[in-house]
């Protein structure tokens, strides 16, 4: 999928039309050669945005020329990586691959001889803690979760273990943080927690300060990518919400209850990846149907009728099962 | 002289039945709310005791616990509330890793009293298991328990524990480890196995893999299903191998379409 930058046009009323800005075209010198696998955009501006791919390498682009400004080449195949948003002593890039080890690319020098060494397995997905600059997630195909501090030589902080320490529930050896590998890695706004989904159709809440497992009970989240699930948290909201792509449709859940708010069906083909935006709280999915779409809460609250004698429950007006659906065009 | 009829010609022949409505009843099996406790003592009623013979304690599944407490957060945190009281111990069922058991901590032990040293009269092993019955289950609440544990702690020694796991109290685990079990519980396990295959049959060969609940128990019962159809309806429920959708007709069960 290659990395759209979107122009919005108009309202609120107005269904919401993406507007492809720019792309780059298949016949260009630095384009990636198999698929790309996370995009993300410079922390602190947009003239930079760097992609990774399964062709091994990492490729810094300069927005307003569209050419490829450095490229980071891995010997293996690059799953996921990610900067810090709040980063502002280092420009360290986290690169998840299918080797076992993490690698840190510095984006000022060059050189991504940063190694941290812990996992058995690949690495799925890589995350940076949205409050600390120094803390990052990585998440692997041996069921294991780590936190590690960059500056500490001597591995990783703590590992996530599902049962707490506790040996009495444990099937097979503890500090394993699903029964399957781990997909996907969001921490939520503030930091101060962490949300982990694995192949074993689990989602889980870990308190990222100690790395306990708070056992809120989410249900089945189905969960049969072989690659990271990117989902989402969203930010602002008055209970803050996840959005878990399962199967074709997103399902949402109030984070730190656990209950399932509802599904969002519109996709044709199954989901991808989802992004919340936060300044106009508004979620926009990719899927394999080679569609995005923008779900936008419904503003309008329900109005009483004047003969009814029970008053209608208040939900949650935000995320009422209101989707408009937009096309990109193109 | 008006030629006009005054009544509807599907009235005169009678087409239109006029339905008898009924008091509406809550659907069976939905719709109950309450705590953890009050649900597990609700399960093991629907648990058959005359099946075994009396043998085995009334078992009842998390899985069934989270249909009838609808918030899975809130009923794991109550059972582990009851588990640390000691009212409710939860057994590992091996065939899945997140298949629970649940039993009235007085139910497991009269039962395994009563059929265990029943069975074994003048066994050694009736020693083991009276020891362990009056020793290690007040006090240690888990589900299992380690090597360390059971010789220090509790002073067992190595052919003692032989002896427990003979009598189906105990299931290795692991080298050092074992698990809390039933005895006799194999039997319980295979029909449970069973019986949940052949209700997902059921809703699996219904036209478009959907029916209604009020439909589904009032079926035939198949010959694999001997623990009865409502004890398995919790289960698939709780465990999400069925969709709850609530139609104006009651609820209805859907198989997920993944």
């Amino acid at each position: 999928m290659l990395g759209f930058l979107s122009a919005r046009q108009a309202g609120l009323d107005d269904p919401l039309r993406f507007r492809r800005a720019e792309s780059t075209r298949r016949n260009h010198p630095d384009v990636h050669k198999y698929s790309v696998e996370t995009v993300q955009w410079y922390p602190h501006d947009t003239g930079m945005f760097t992609s990774s791919s399964f062709d091994k390498t990492l490729k810094v682009w300069d927005t307003n020329t569209l050419q490829t400004a450095d490229v980071f080449n891995f010997e293996e195949t690059v799953y996921s990586h990610h900067m810090s948003p709040v980063a502002t002593k280092h420009c360290l890039v986290a690169v998840g691959t299918r080797g076992p080890k993490v690698q840190l690319c510095d984006l000022k020098s060059g050189s991504c001889s940063h190694i941290l060494q812990g996992h058995r397995q690949e690495i799925l997905a890589v995350s940076w803690s949205p409050r600390y600059e120094y803390i990052l997630a990585t998440a692997s195909a041996d069921s294991r979760v780590k936190l590690w501090d960059v500056r500490r030589a001597s591995g990783c902080l703590i590992t996530l273990d599902q049962h707490n320490g506790k040996k009495s529930q444990a099937v097979e050896s503890a500090n394993t943080a699903h029964n399957g590998k781990v997909n996907g890695l969001c921490f939520t706004s503030d930091g101060l927690h962490l949300l982990t989904v694995g192949t074993d159709d689990r989602m889980r809440l870990w308190n990222s300060s100690n790395g306990e497992n708070t056992l809120v009970n989410y249900g089945k989240v189905c969960n049969d990518s072989r690659k990271g699930l990117k989902f989402t948290v969203s930010c602002g909201c008055s209970s803050e919400f996840v959005f878990v792509p399962y199967g074709s449709t997103i399902a949402v859940y109030t984070i730190y209850s656990g209950e399932q708010i509802t599904m969002l069906k519109g996709h044709y083909k199954s989901v991808d990846c989802c992004v919340f935006q936060s300044n106009f709280q508004e979620l926009y999915s990719g899927s394999r149907d080679c569609n995005i779409l923008a779900w936008v809460p419904s503003l309008y609250e329900a109005v009483p009728e004047d003969d009814e004698t029970t008053t209608k429950s208040q939900l949650n007006p935000a995320f009422e099962d209101a989707w408009s659906s937009s096309d990109e065009d193109g | 002289m008006s030629q006009k009829r005054h009544r509807l010609v599907p009235e005169t022949f009678g087409l239109k039945r006029r339905r008898e409505r009924g008091p509406v009843e809550a659907d069976p099996l939905r719709g109950e709310l309450g705590s953890a406790r009050a649900a597990v003592a609700e399960l093991v009623q629907l648990f058959p005791r005359g099946l075994f013979e009396d043998a085995l304690p009334p078992i009842a599944l998390r899985s069934q616990v989270y249909s009838l407490v609808p918030d899975r957060t809130v009923a794991d945190r109550q059972l582990k509330e009851l588990q640390e009281q000691g009212e409710i111990r939860i057994v590992q069922l091996g065939f899945d890793l997140d298949a629970h058991g649940i039993i009235f901590t007085e139910d497991y032990r009269t039962r395994v009293r009563d059929c265990v040293l029943k069975a074994c009269d003048g066994r050694p092993y009736a020693g083991a298991v009276q020891k362990f019955l009056a020793s290690v289950l007040p006090a240690c609440g888990d589900l299992s328990f380690q090597q360390d544990q059971m010789t220090q702690t509790f002073g067992f020694r190595d052919p003692e524990i032989t002896q427990l796991v003979n009598a189906g109290v105990l299931t290795v685990r692991d080298a050092g480890s074992w698990w809390l079990a039933v005895p006799g519980a194999g039997r319980f396990i295979k029909y449970f196995v069973k019986g949940r295959h052949a209700v997902l049959g059921m809703v699996r060969k219904a036209k478009y893999r959907e029916l209604l609940l009020s439909e589904l128990l009032g079926r035939r019962v198949p010959a694999a299903v001997r623990l009865g159809l409502a004890y398995h309806v919790h289960d698939l429920i709780g465990a999400q191998l069925v969709d709850c959708v609530s139609t104006t007709s009651g609820t209805l069960l859907r198989l997920p379409e993944t």
